[in-house]
């Protein structure tokens, strides 16, 4: 299926991530201490042997753009091997934002129409999992369907946030539910579509309508000719920061089902770290690490326990990291203590600074939504003053210095740059 | 600056590093728990902006090849930039093997006038350092010298296996070398070649060209003694970090240099490059320690499993250390596993091998013992301090139980 073509809808913003999403879009969050969540659909595009990708974007795209290259990390640059980007652009009319993930697809329908495989994928950069689209596609040839959706079984509580399918004996599609508040089936959409290239090109020039789930997939419903494939592996939208902390620490547990080594992830390496190789994680001295993920150019002189630590992470003596996810380049301060917190890009914790320790009953007051499971954020590039306490469920901004910290940062509260 | 082309001097195979230069040149052997020993030289060579390179190769070159690559790993690609693999070949007339260091770089002189540099830089893939070479060759210019060899201080005792000589001190950085001599049985000279040369262009092919009617074609017993006779010879002081990586014992000790909380050697801080795609570094998941693991003092890197104890000692990628087993003042290069209730005591293992469950390998105390690669030692088996084991050995090939210092088990 060299010539199965695809597109990567990355535009998303991914809102509840909060803080982590200020300044890259969903798919380009680090994840999993030396990957970024997009690099599990690029890995499963180039471990399926497709050679042409389109990325559209549209939130953020910098961090993205600069991430994905020129492709050749995921062996997708050569002669017949290519990742194209394609920002929105102006067309016709004098506004042409991506209005949805159909609408993006139709404003680059010039893609599609130049592919030269019977089908097309529909893929979004926004979930942890691994899937060979070959036997996605060998399926919905083998049902002689024009549209063919991923589905997976998700809890009943959970359906609300997804398109769910009622299916008959054949696996065709014969209700299909966006977002219900109480939805017929839990089977539901990973966002993963094999389309008849033809019949999605007659699809998008027929409407002007906006979006796959609302739209798009009830209309070809009607001609009887959607079908589910059925996934039953480790796949997760984390698109929450619980869901993200949950499918980090699911790394560190063999049985959990994710295994980024043996699924053969790749990543850029190069890509907005340092001008040379990271080194080997140096551990000096007598330090203490437990059941954690450790990527180069860490130094560990301190305590890590159930942590999942990017490139380049300085643990100083003293320190104690548990149950923690810590981003490229922190530095952890002597005698600091974190727990339960998730710590963006080249932050520095200062000596001494307790984070993450408190009641995780008292959910964030401004977003309650986001955190309130006892979790704490902290943004790129912000320094934590020495000696601080930071409770749980709190958000810290990128980029602020000690002037706008308080003595203490009680649980459930934010710290943001218009504070004094 | 100058033009500068660049000739590192990467085939000899070294046969004190025994079983680790069976199937590659030294230059290559694994070094840092990440590194190969060229690196070295060639992120220095990034470093100094010098961006031509070409690399001599003649022993077993294919893992030299790999690693090399198009050179894009040290920014060495490009329409000006490149770093090429220059091997013996035939020629119309004559064709030979290189026979000796000025042989080898005599045979390319036509790949030095296509490139037609103002200056050539003579290194050897065979050593642990940094050195800016920009700053070497600017002495070389300040100087007027016709030919700069570097050097370091060595203890006068013990040192007779170097080209030693005696250097003016013009200013802090050396001055006019007023005597050499090479590998002298005993001497009082203390400064050691580091067989880094610089040459004016003409010069290098001049000397090489008379060079080659002799029967000797070395560096450093021919050319710097002949040169030395009738033109400028300076000498620079290098002063940092030197590691030698001759011998077994001189490679390990070379390498523990870098661990510990003041190492003697900060690595970390060198900005160096490697190939990330040579042995697919860069597609290892990150190194996961387990909850038994026990870690004190030690270098590893993606694709490590620890769920054993690791004491000052350095992992390569995909080294494997299950639950019960020990591993203390060791290196393990790629891909190595160590199973559940082995211990590795002073032991280096090439990559690939296999320490099977319970086996006992090395002593704290003793000489080092080294495996070839790819080989699986045998369970319950007592391998103690100074025993070699030969590369692709199955678990049949170990006939005895127990194998003292000084056996060769092949």
């Amino acid at each position: 299926m060299r010539n199965l073509a695809a597109i990567l809808l990355a535009g998303g913003v991914g809102s509840r991530l909060n803080i982590l999403v200020r300044h890259r879009a969903k798919p380009a969050v680090p994840f999993g201490g030396i990957y970024r969540i997009i690099d599990f659909t690029l890995s499963n595009i180039g471990n399926s042997s497709m050679t042409s990708v389109a990325v559209l974007t549209q939130y953020k795209p910098l961090s993205l753009m600069d991430h994905i290259g020129d492709g050749s990390s995921w062996d997708m640059s050569g002669r017949s091997r290519s990742v194209k980007i394609f920002p929105p652009k102006t067309g016709e009319a004098d506004w042409d934002w991506y209005r949805g993930t159909a609408d993006a697809v139709r404003q680059n329908i010039a893609f599609v129409n130049s592919a030269t495989s019977d089908e097309i994928m529909i893929l979004s950069g926004d979930h942890v999992y691994r899937m060979d689209y070959r036997d996605m596609v060998s399926f919905h040839r083998k049902k002689g369907a024009r549209v063919t959706i991923a589905t997976i079984p998700v809890a009943w509580e959970e359906t609300h946030q997804f398109g769910t399918a009622v299916i008959d004996d054949s696996s065709r599609i014969v209700e299909w539910e966006e977002k219900s508040p109480r939805a017929k089936s839990n089977l539901a959409s990973m966002g993963i579509y094999v389309f008849d290239r033809k019949y999605l090109i007659a699809l998008l020039t027929e409407s002007k309508e906006d979006d796959f789930g609302h739209h798009i997939i009830p209309r070809a419903l009607e001609e009887k000719v959607v079908y589910a494939y059925p996934f039953d592996g480790y796949w997760r939208d984390v698109g929450t920061i619980q869901a993200y902390w949950d499918a980090n620490m699911d790394i560190l547990d063999s049985s959990s089902g994710i295994n980024p080594g043996s699924w053969r992830i790749m990543t850029n390496i190069n890509a907005g770290g340092p001008l040379y190789d990271r080194p080997p994680v140096s551990v000096a001295g007598r330090a203490h690490i437990k059941r954690s993920i450790v990527s180069p150019g860490c130094t560990i002189e301190g305590r890590v326990e159930n942590s999942v630590l990017s490139p380049g992470v300085v643990v100083k003596a003293g320190a104690s990291v548990r149950n923690s996810i810590i981003m490229h380049d922190c530095i952890i301060g002597e005698g600091a203590q974190l727990e339960r917190t998730i710590v963006d890009k080249e932050v520095l914790v200062g000596t001494r600074a307790m984070i993450g320790i408190g009641d995780p009953g008292i959910a964030n007051a401004e977003h309650p939504k986001h955190l309130y499971s006892g979790l704490t954020v902290i943004g790129k590039r912000t320094v934590i003053p020495d000696g601080i306490s930071i409770g749980t469920n709190c958000i810290i901004d990128p980029m602020l210095h000690a002037p706008v910290f308080p003595t203490e940062v009680k649980s459930g509260t934010s710290v943001t740059c218009s504070k004094p | 600056m100058a033009q500068v082309l660049a000739m590192i001097l990467a085939g000899g195979r070294v046969g004190e590093l025994d079983v680790l230069t069976f199937f590659r040149p030294k230059s290559v052997v694994p070094y840092g728990g990440l590194y190969r020993i060229i690196d070295f030289p060639m992120s220095n060579l990034m470093h100094s902006d010098i961006e031509n390179v070409g690399i001599l190769s003649q022993y077993r070159p294919f893992e030299l090849i790999s690693h090399i690559a198009n050179g894009e790993p040290w920014d060495m690609m490009g329409r000006q930039r490149r770093a090429v693999i220059l091997p013996p070949f035939q020629g119309r007339g004559s064709s030979d093997w290189y026979k000796g260091t000025a042989d080898a770089v005599y045979q390319n002189i036509d790949f030095i006038r296509l490139n037609d540099p103002e200056i050539v830089i003579v290194l050897s893939g065979d050593h642990i350092y940094r050195m800016d070479y920009r700053k070497l060759i600017e002495f070389h210019i300040e100087k007027k010298a016709d030919f700069t060899v570097a050097f370091t201080r060595v203890s006068p005792q013990g040192s007779s296996r170097f080209g030693l000589a005696s250097i003016e001190d013009e200013d802090s950085r050396g001055g006019r070398v007023t005597e050499y001599k090479e590998k002298p049985k005993s001497s009082n000279l203390e400064w050691a070649s580091l067989t880094i040369y610089v040459f004016k262009t003409d010069l290098l092919i001049s000397a090489l060209t008379d060079n080659a009617t002799n029967t000797s074609h070395e560096f450093g017993k021919d050319i710097i003694p002949m040169l030395l006779k009738k033109h400028r010879v300076y000498g620079y002081k290098h002063t940092g970090y030197w590691g030698y990586t001759r011998t077994i014992d001189e490679y390990y000790h070379t390498s523990m240099d870098i661990l510990g909380c003041r190492p003697k050697v900060d690595i970390r801080s060198w900005e160096l490059r490697t190939n990330m795609a040579n042995d697919s570094i860069r597609d290892r998941k990150p190194a996961f320690v387990g909850p038994s693991a026990e870690i004190e003092d030690s270098f590893f890197y993606c694709g490590c499993s620890i769920e054993g104890t690791v004491k000052r000692s350095i992992l390569f990628p995909g080294v494997s250390v299950e639950k019960g087993a020990v591993v203390e003042d060791s290196i393990l290069f790629f891909d190595s596993t160590v199973k559940a209730g082995a211990r590795v005591m002073r032991t280096i293992t090439d990559s690939a091998c296999t320490v099977s469950a319970h086996a006992d390998i090395g002593d704290p105390a003793d000489k080092l013992t080294v495996i070839g690669m790819d080989t699986m030692v045998p369970e319950n088996i007592r391998i103690e301090g100074g025993v070699s084991v030969h590369p692709k050995l199955k678990a049949t090939a170990f006939q005895k139980t127990r194998y003292v210092a000084g056996e060769v088990i092949q």
